[in-house]
């Protein structure tokens, strides 16, 4: 995703924002980190107390995201009803914490599964940012929505979003709740797909790649898809990391082909500054290179290493602290939902987003299995 | 116009870091990665 992407509270139009204030900043760091450790408490207690009772099998296949998103959402009802969400919302840093995730997710796999993985991924992130975007321009403009909100949502479907509704907002010059409600739709629609597409792939039999490739090319945020990944098992997160971290970096590139268009197609200006490869590094998520470098130094550090158990214990650290920065940000999911400008904006819009979602599936679906059917990881 | 979303606008709400969180999480991600192979992480020290 993009540097430039906000939390939900961010984007959450028509409040008044809050001033800054430590003490309150503090404090939400302090909620979010009591959640995650409580998150990782759970997910060994509940399967001890539970262990030879009817819900022991049950318990022991919930994973951290299922807990984490859960306590998420409970912390945002008791913080809302007593006022003081919003305040603390400036520490729920979903954004910052999944990228963190991800940059040490890089240390788990090696660069080589990266270089095999990087044509299938292209191929796949090109067309499906294809099919899914003019799908859902082609159905927007079906319900004569407006252009510029036909593009948010379009991006949004098709690459990887709130990130890319940004980018594309930044390109058409979208208006401000245009945005905050299509990033309100990629949260709903999200936080369904995090639990529905690991136990689609299974009843689908499908392999851990296939898996993987469907989840990173369908689920439109980042930290949705590590969550759907991380239930899936670390194999088909490491895929779906891959799958999504390609999708992302081509985000720049749709950027620079919306606003060509928005100026030359739909404004007819002229006088405007033309976009080009500066527009493209500046949407680029660098943390892609961070990802990339992770993996490189793990996977050097592994070969040469005198003490391959030390080492391969070390890199278990390693993950034990992509675990938690990602139990961080899906308990700010959580705490960051809102759904209030979802219900001024009628129902056109939403439509056009479940249409399209289910048109994502299908397609994504297909590509994986053709591109991902015989990679092993 | 007021309502427009400028890739260069600041974030809209008060309070939030300004530093880029994308070469901010690669920094923390490399100097964790960095702190555990040169073992000032040592194993057993994260649950």
């Amino acid at each position: 995703m993009s540097s430039e992407a906000p939390s939900r509270a961010e984007i959450d139009s028509g409040e008044a924002p809050a001033p800054p204030s430590w003490p309150w900043i503090v404090l939400g760091a302090v909620v979010v980190l009591g959640l995650a450790a409580l998150t990782q408490f759970l997910v060994t207690w509940v399967p001890e107390v539970t262990a030879g009772t009817g819900f022991g099998q049950v318990a022991d296949s919930i994973e951290f995201p299922v807990y984490a998103i859960i306590l998420g959402f409970l912390g945002n009802v008791i913080l809302s009803a007593l006022r003081i969400r919003r305040r603390l919302a400036p520490a729920f840093r979903t954004e910052f914490f999944i990228k963190t995730g991800v940059v040490l997710l890089g240390a788990s796999i090696n660069i080589a599964v990266i270089v095999r993985a990087a044509l299938p991924s292209i191929a796949q992130a090109v067309l499906m940012i294809s099919g899914v975007f003019f799908f859902t321009w082609w159905l927007a403009g079906l319900l004569h929505l407006d252009d510029k909100l036909r593009a948010l949502l379009a991006s949004a479907l098709s690459i990887c979003g709130v990130s890319a509704a940004i980018a594309a907002g930044g390109a058409v010059k979208a208006k401000k709740e245009q945005l905050a409600y299509v990033a309100s739709l990629v949260i709903i629609f999200a936080v369904p797909a995090i639990f529905l597409l690991p136990w689609l792939s299974g009843i689908l039999g499908l392999s851990p790649a296939v898996t993987g490739a469907w989840i990173g090319g369908n689920i439109d945020t980042t930290a949705a898809v590590s969550a759907a990944g991380a239930i899936a098992g670390e194999e088909p997160l490491q895929i779906a990391t891959i799958v999504k971290v390609t999708q992302n970096a081509l985000m720049g590139v749709v950027a620079v082909l919306l606003s060509l268009y928005f100026t030359f197609r739909v404004e007819r200006s002229t006088g405007g500054e033309r976009p080009g490869w500066g527009t493209v590094w500046e949407r680029f998520p660098k943390f892609v290179l961070g990802f990339i470098a992770a993996s490189i130094i793990a996977t050097i550090f592994l070969s040469a290493a005198a003490d391959p158990d030390g080492a391969k214990a070390a890199i278990g650290v390693v993950n034990n602290l992509r675990t938690w920065f990602l139990v961080l940000a899906f308990v700010s999911i959580g705490l960051e939902f809102q759904a209030s400008s979802v219900r001024e904006a009628g129902w056109q819009p939403v439509v056009v987003f479940a249409g399209a979602t289910v048109f994502n599936l299908v397609l994504g679906l297909i590509l994986a299995s053709l591109l991902f059917g015989n990679f092993q990881v | 116009m007021a309502g427009d979303i400028r890739p260069e606008d600041p974030p809209t709400q008060a309070g939030k870091f300004s530093v880029n969180e994308d070469w901010l999480a690669t920094a923390v991600g490399l100097v964790l990665l960095a702190l555990v192979l040169v073992g000032a992480i040592p194993v057993g020290v994260i649950p």
